[in-house]
C-alpha cells in the first residue's frame, strides 16, 4: 500500500507541454489511460477540475496535487507530470508549478486514497525528494525515487 | 480463564473483514459477544487540510462519506455475526485510531482485542507505523493478531 505500488513509468510525463492548469490535468490524465483503470477520461478530468474550483491544489513549493474521488476510475490512480517552464496553478505562494500529481479514486476506496494523498503530501515536503523528481530523466527513475523514499 | 467480551479493530478495507470473521468464530465457540470498532482517522484529514491539499468543504464531504462507508462495513460484519448467532455491537469513532480503540477496550472492559496483520497496518511510514504499533502495545488486554486469509476463511465456513 505504497504510492510506488500504483505509479507506473507509463503514467509519468517528463516534459509537460501544458501551460494552463486544465491542460496539465488533461495531459497527465491522458497518461493514466494506459493502466486501464480510467473508465471515462473526460469525466475524470472534469471531476478533478471541479474539485479545483473549491481551492487550488497548488500547495506551494512548485507542486500541485489535483485530485478527486470519482466514479470515472476503478480503484486508485496516480500520474505525474513535470513542466520545465512552470504552470500557473493559482498556487498559494503564487509561484508557477513544476511538479504535478493527478490523483483519482473510486469513492469506495476513499480511505486508501486519503492515506496515499497524505503520504504524497508528506514526501513532497522533503526538499531532497522534490529535487530528485526535478532531476529524474525518465518515468522509470521517478518510480525508483518513490521506492527509495518510501522504503 | 473466560473470554466473554471481544473488541475487533476494523481498518475499513476489504481485508479487515478477516479479523472480524476470526473473532466471530472465536466468539461462537466461547459464547462471547463482539464489539466491532471502526475509527475515522481524523489526523490524516486534519494534516491534509493543514498542508492545503484538502479544503474544509471537501473534508466535510470526506467525513460524511467515510462515516457512511464505516457504518455500511460494520453492518455487513454484524450480519455475518448474526448468521452465526453471535451478538455484535457496532461503534464508530473519530480521532487518533489507536487512542480511540484503546479507549473503547478500556471502557467496555474487553478481555481480548482482535486486530489484523501488522504488516497491513504498518505499511506506510509515520502515518501508520504509530497507529498499528501503539494499538498493539498499548492495549490493556491480550491482543490477537489475525493472519493467513485462507485459513480464516476456511475456519469461518466451518462454524
Amino acid at each position: 500500500m505504497r504510492i510506488s505500488d500504483y505509479l507506473k513509468k507509463e503514467n509519468c510525463v517528463m516534459n509537460l507541454r501544458a501551460i494552463s492548469k486544465e491542460e496539465a490535468v488533461r495531459e497527465v490524465a491522458g497518461a493514466l489511460v494506459s493502466v486501464g483503470k480510467v473508465k471515462d477520461e473526460e469525466r475524470f478530468v472534469q471531476d478533478v477540475l471541479e474539485r479545483e474550483k473549491l481551492g487550488s491544489t497548488g500547495i506551494g513549493l512548485k507542486v500541485a496535487i489535483p485530485h478527486a474521488p470519482t466514479d470515472a476510475v476503478n480503484g486508485f490512480v496516480i500520474g505525474f507530470g513535470r513542466s520545465e517552464l512552470g504552470i500557473d496553478f493559482q498556487a498559494i505562494d503564487d509561484e508557477k508549478v513544476h511538479l504535478v500529481f493527478v490523483m483519482g479514486t473510486n469513492p469506495e476506496e476513499l480511505s486508501l486514497y486519503l492515506k496515499l494523498l497524505s503520504e504524497l503530501s508528506r514526501l513532497l515536503r522533503k526538499s531532497d525528494f522534490r529535487e530528485a523528481l526535478q532531476k529524474a530523466t525518465s518515468g522509470e527513475e521517478v518510480v525508483d525515487i518513490f521506492k527509495k523514499f518510501e522504503a | 480463564m473466560a473470554i466473554s467480551n471481544i473488541v475487533v479493530a476494523l481498518a475499513g478495507g476489504p481485508k479487515s473483514a478477516l479479523p472480524a470473521k476470526y473473532a466471530i468464530g472465536l466468539a461462537k465457540k466461547l459464547k462471547a459477544k463482539i464489539t466491532v470498532v471502526h475509527v475515522i482517522n481524523e489526523k490524516i484529514i486534519h494534516d491534509l487540510i493543514k498542508a492545503r491539499v484538502v479544503v474544509e468543504a471537501e473534508a466535510r464531504n470526506y467525513y460524511r462519506d467515510l462515516e457512511d462507508q464505516g457504518w455500511a462495513f460494520m453492518k455487513k460484519i454484524k450480519k455475518l455475526a448474526e448468521s452465526k448467532d453471535v451478538s455484535c455491537d457496532m461503534v464508530l469513532l473519530k480521532g487518533v485510531v489507536h487512542e480511540q480503540i484503546v479507549g473503547k477496550v478500556k471502557e467496555s472492559g474487553a478481555d481480548l482485542l482482535v486486530m489484523g496483520q501488522l504488516k497491513e497496518i504498518l505499511s506506510m511510514k509515520e502515518v501508520y507505523i504509530e497507529e498499528g504499533e501503539r494499538l498493539f502495545w498499548e492495549a490493556p488486554c491480550p491482543v490477537l493478531v489475525v493472519k493467513n486469509d485462507d485459513m480464516v476463511e476456511a475456519l469461518f465456513k466451518e462454524q
